[in-house]
């Protein structure tokens, strides 16, 4: 298949937004939605594994503009795609691992109200994304960042009679905004220095930079952009160079949920659990680590950018990692565990190793979404209880969930060599020590530093997701029904929605469990066949870090093999060993029921971080607070100030219309007698005029 | 003394003559009325002798050698024109305004006379004095208040006084000292001709024109045949005469269209006559409902209120 | 006989007539209340009008200037005939010819 038959794909996603719309003005035919999404998310995949083979190992883009879009002086922003092994990957993880949310979905949504709408946000979600992931220049991407904001806004709003959902869905946008304003500086930057917005023209150009070459070896626009980058830097432009990578990396923090701007991301979990999955956890999360993994060349241009980058993702991995263990809402748990490893994959691509943080973002893909899917069949098979304190062995009643949460949490905590977990978060954290032991002084401190958290992070990680399994699935039967639909369960017509809350928790039917088989596969199998493999190192090593590392010259320094081989028994020893502490903990023997044993031996530890170490309400004293004082100070300003000067000049015309008023008197004689003094002082003027002249 | 001068102060005086004699609400002073006259009266004659004198020798007058009489019959019809001018527009009563406005077009009809156009001083007596000056009176009759009997008639207030006074007569002398000022000049620079010249240009005028009609096709020539007076004396015609072929020669479409205003203004009179007021509709079913109450007795208006009071209606028939 | 002052009349004797009672037809129009007399004031600056236009004729030697009277007349009689209507159909609203009691459009 032609590399460009790629394009269709987001309009395949956006036909489906079209008529899935439709289906909203005509409701009896709303039971097609998931069909018609779910065809189009699969037509997507398969024109994506299609492709696959057919685009070149250096990068596939399309010579003409597929459509003309924005041409302004020298700005070129069309539309066009540009495909590579990162797009290909991210494309496949988009479609692939979304067709099987939205055939969840088809299952989970049945009975909701707003069931058309849901899938018709979904396509676009598709739509937006996947014009992420294949935009040819930094301004379509930005059309599809802004689009996939829009998406996670209205699902995330999706039950919008509810104040806490549009209060979470309005929190993600409103915080998605100050990230999508860093993403505009860096674009801003990066048109001043290199006078286009292409990849193809600005990537050669940044990489030829790094490498001190003179551009010789450069064709076309990236020799265009590399003269007119060295011109700026010449006139001293080049804090605008080093200031780029700083601007995306907070669009990319912001969309990404990492310190200081994930407080978004837990709240977005009041929208439908198969958006939590596939939005808040797969794939539109990530697009922040696409973001740097695809203009790694800039951040490697500034000494500054790619140790910042890890040093917030070690605090943020640390951070969601420890208050995702002192949750006892389920999806809150996985929502911090979302922060927690997207931390870990910008400590990939800090460490200089897209593959690394690739790979991670693909297996986390595989069981993220596994996790939270499950524990939406358990939300929906309980009535909506999330409340982990009042469910209690379950793996009876639900067999097969019981086994696939169980798989997704092994991955996640990365049990050694068959999970997907094991391999990608290893190679994360190996080539981050790597990367300390390639540089010098504190920016190799850094790395270490942040190499360490990581290990601990990876023991808390494993002990939190099993704590969960243990405390859901082991010990004696006991649940309560949540005492309110929760998601989409509203009003379903499903046998237990009937019921009320009397009916017994039971298993998923195989349309829903059947995705989640696939998912559990690739949890385990996608490490095996993507990690020792290096398939994805090999599909991405044209355009990424490792190919300008190589350039550069310090090849020497990568991939020290006894680093990774001491890494895997590191990690082997913690995963262990945080599965044996959450089994003595919360294992099927345990001595506490209904509550967390660690609240009970360190309360105020806990407490710290259950109630997320206060951050919201941090930022609510710091941010909200000011701004809501500086609004009513503003308010007062305008209102004394500004209106009264307003006013006063409004008071002018009034006193002039005042003056001139008596003309209109309305009465016909004070008409007449105007028109005859007009008529007589014309008459006289002229007439003096001519006798005078005469 | 300068004619130009004394033409502005009898401009002056006659204003301030007519301001003393604008209605006030209240009878005017004898000694005011009598002062106005003669104010009035002395700059009218000013203004004669100045217009006399600025214009002795010049060469633009249209009455030569026509002897006292003859100049006497201009200053007798313009003074009455101008006096009754000015009771029009200073008598309290309208139907008085009005047949002093007889008066005016009478006296300009004179004066069209001793300018020697008798078909239109017939014409505008016939048509103004007769036509227009009853209609208004049927208007004023049809408008006039009925008063109860017992109250004393005497005339609206907005009849028996006058707005802007001061401003108007300034406006108004103003223009006519403007006007005046013109005229010592312009007529200077055009035709000039004699009574005989006149009615040689006539002559050759309408000799030309309908010597040029009568021949150009043989129907014009077979209806001279047909005419009893084949030669035209142009210096034998009337001036009835002469108006009409100036009148049909000269502009047959402005009478088609003048055809056309009076048409629409008939159509026009007939709808705004015919067009429902909604107050009166009011009036009239008020009216209507009242009558057949209180035992059949005709309803009499109460000292309170007067017959329109919808509320002594009312409760009469209840 | 010799030509005098007395004697021999000039356009601007009659000129002069016809502007005072346009002139005065004008302020009539401006003072009076009564809406009757208004339009009747109308007319009085049309006879101002027409003995300036008869004066003319006679100066010009030329006929024109009385067929214009005519088409004044035309003028005067569609005038009269549609603001005597509005003036009945005025009084037919209010019971009163004072046009003061017109003003709705007073600013």
């Amino acid at each position: 298949m032609s590399p460009e038959v790629a394009a269709y794909i987001p309009w395949v996603s956006g036909l489906s937004a079209v008529i899935c719309g439709l289906f909203c003005l005509y409701p009896q035919y709303a039971k097609f939605a998931a069909g018609v999404c779910a065809s189009a998310v699969g037509v997507g995949f398969v024109i994506a594994m299609g492709v696959w083979f057919s685009v070149p190992a250096e990068g596939f883009v399309n010579p003409e503009p597929l459509m003309r879009w924005i041409e302004v002086g020298r700005l070129e922003a069309n539309y066009g795609v540009y495909l590579d092994g990162l797009t290909m990957i991210m494309l496949s993880v988009v479609t692939g691992i979304g067709m099987l949310v939205v055939i969840y979905a088809a299952g989970y949504m049945r009975g909701d109200p707003g069931y058309a709408r849901f899938f018709a946000a979904v396509s676009i979600f598709i739509f937006a994304m996947t014009t992420v992931v294949m935009a040819d220049n930094l301004v379509l991407l930005f059309l599809g960042w802004e689009g996939v904001g829009l998406a996670s806004y209205l699902l995330i709003g999706h039950e919008y009679h509810r104040q806490a959902a549009v209060n979470a869905a309005k929190k993600a946008f409103i915080v998605n905004r100050i990230g999508d304003f860093g993403v505009l500086l860096g674009m801003f930057c990066i048109f001043d220095v290199f006078g286009t917005v292409r990849f193809e023209g600005f990537l050669p150009a940044a990489s030829e930079l790094l490498t001190g070459g003179n551009g010789s070896g450069l064709t076309g626009e990236a020799a265009v952009a590399f003269a007119q980058a060295t011109e700026v830097l010449k006139q001293g432009g080049g804090w605008l160079l080093m200031a780029a990578p700083f601007g995306l990396m907070v669009g990319a923090f912001g969309k990404s949920a990492q310190l200081p701007l994930f407080v978004w991301l837990p709240d977005a979990m009041e929208g439908p659990t198969p958006v939590s999955a596939l939005i808040h956890a797969a794939t539109m999360v990530t697009s922040g680590v696409y973001v740097i993994a695809r203009t790694m060349p800039l951040f490697e241009l500034s000494p500054y950018a790619l140790p910042t980058v890890a040093v917030i993702a070690g605090a943020t991995a640390i951070l969601g990692a420890c208050i995702a263990l002192a949750q006892y809402d389920l999806k809150r748990v996985f929502a911090y565990s979302t922060v927690s490893q997207l931390g870990y994959m910008f400590m990939g691509v800090a460490a200089l190793s897209s593959t690394a943080g690739v790979f991670h973002l693909v297996s986390h893909a595989f069981f993220k979404a596994l996790l939270f899917l499950t524990a939406g069949s358990v939300m929906h098979a309980l009535a909506g209880q999330l409340d982990i304190r009042k469910i209690s062995g379950l793996r009876h009643k639900m067999p097969v969930t019981f086994v696939l949460m169980g798989i997704g949490c092994a991955a996640l905590a990365g049990l050694p060599v068959l999970t997907a977990g094991f391999w990608s978060k290893d190679l994360v954290l190996a080539t981050t020590f790597d990367r300390a032991i390639a540089t010098e002084g504190g920016t190799a401190f850094i790395y270490l530093m942040v190499g360490i958290v990581g290990v601990v992070t990876a023991f808390v990680t494993g002990y939190y997701c099993f704590r969960v399994w243990f405390r859901v699935f082991f010990g004696e039967e006991r649940y309560e029904m949540g005492d309110h639909h929760h998601g989409g369960d509203d009003g379903h017509g499903d046998d237990h929605g009937e019921h009320g809350h009397a009916h017994e928790p039971h298993e998923m039917d195989w349309g829903m469990n059947g995705p989640l088989v696939v998912l559990a596969i690739g949890s385990v199998f996608a490490g095996l066949l993507l990690g020792p493999t290096h398939v994805v190192e090999h599909l991405i090593d044209k355009t990424s870090a490792e190919a300008n590392a190589l350039r550069v010259g310090d090849d020497a320094t990568k991939y020290e093999k006894w680093v990774h081989n001491l890494m895997y028994a590191v990690s082997a020893v913690v995963a262990f060993a945080s599965l044996a502490l959450a089994f003595v903990l919360h294992g099927p023997w345990r001595k506490v029921e209904g509550d967390d044993p660690v609240r009970l031996k360190a309360p105020r530890v806990f407490g710290a971080l259950n109630s997320k170490l206060w951050i919201d309400e941090v930022y609510a004293a710091l941010i909200v607070y000011p701004v809501r004082v500086m609004g009513s100070v503003f308010y007062v300003v305008d209102a004394v100030i500004v209106d009264t000067v307003v006013r006063g000049i409004g008071v002018v015309p009034r006193l002039l219309g005042e003056g001139a008023r008596p003309a209109q008197s309305g009465r016909l004689h004070g008409y007449g007698l105007g028109m005859a003094l007009g008529v007589a002082a014309v008459v006289a003027v002229t007439f003096y005029a001519m006798n005078r002249g005469g | 003394m300068n004619a130009q001068l004394v033409l502005y102060l009898a401009s002056v005086s006659g204003a301030i003559a007519l301001w003393l004699l604008m209605p006030r609400g209240r009878a005017l002073p004898w000694w005011r009325s009598g002062l106005a006259a003669m104010i009035g009266v002395g700059a009218l004659g000013a203004a004669w002798v100045a217009v006399g004198v600025r214009w002795w020798g010049e060469v633009d007058r249209v009455a030569s050698d026509i002897g006292l009489l003859g100049a006497g019959y201009y200053y007798v019809f313009s003074g009455v024109a101008i006096l009754s001018a000015v009771r029009v527009i200073t008598h309290t009563k309208p139907v008085y305004s009005a047949l002093w406005f007889v008066m005016v077009v009478v006296a300009s009809s004179g004066l069209l006379v001793s300018l020697a156009a008798e078909f239109m001083a017939f014409a505008m007596l016939i048509i103004y004095g007769g036509a227009i000056l009853v209609t208004y009176m049927f208007v004023i009759m049809l408008a006039s208040q009925s008063s109860p009997e017992d109250v004393i008639e005497e005339q609206p207030e907005y009849d028996r006084a006058s707005t802007e006074p001061v401003w108007a007569v300034v406006a108004g002398f103003v223009l006519l000292a403007a006007l005046l000022s013109v005229g010592f000049d312009a007529p200077t620079a055009n035709v000039k001709a004699s009574a005989e010249e006149q009615e040689m240009s006539d002559a050759v005028l309408i000799e030309t024109r309908l010597a040029g009609r009568l021949v150009v096709t043989e129907e014009d020539a077979a209806r001279q045949a047909l005419s009893s007076t084949p030669e035209v004396d142009a210096t034998a015609l009337s001036n009835s005469e002469r108006l009409g072929m100036d009148l049909f020669e000269g502009h047959p479409l402005a009478i088609e269209l003048a055809g056309v205003i009076l048409l629409v203004a008939l159509i026009g009179a007939v709808v705004i006559a015919k067009t429902k007021v909604p107050e009166e509709i009011a009036r009239n079913a008020a009216f209507r409902g009242a009558t057949p109450g209180a035992g059949g007795a005709t309803v009499r208006p109460t000292e309170e209120a007067g017959p329109d009071s919808p509320e002594v209606l009312g409760s009469t028939r209840g | 006989m010799q030509d005098t002052m007395i004697n021999s009349l000039t356009f601007s004797h009659y000129f002069f007539t016809g502007a005072v009672l346009f002139v005065l037809g004008m302020i009539g129009f401006i003072t009076r209340r009564n809406m009757i007399v208004m339009f009747l004031c109308t007319e009085m600056m049309f006879q101002g009008v027409v003995v300036t236009l008869a004066a003319a004729a006679a100066l010009h030697g030329n006929i024109t200037g009385q067929t214009f009277i005519i088409f004044v007349l035309t003028i005067a009689a569609a005038e009269a005939a549609l603001a005597l209507g509005l003036v009945i159909l005025l009084f037919r609203r209010r019971q009163t010819l004072d046009a003061g009691a017109w003003s709705e459009l007073s600013g």
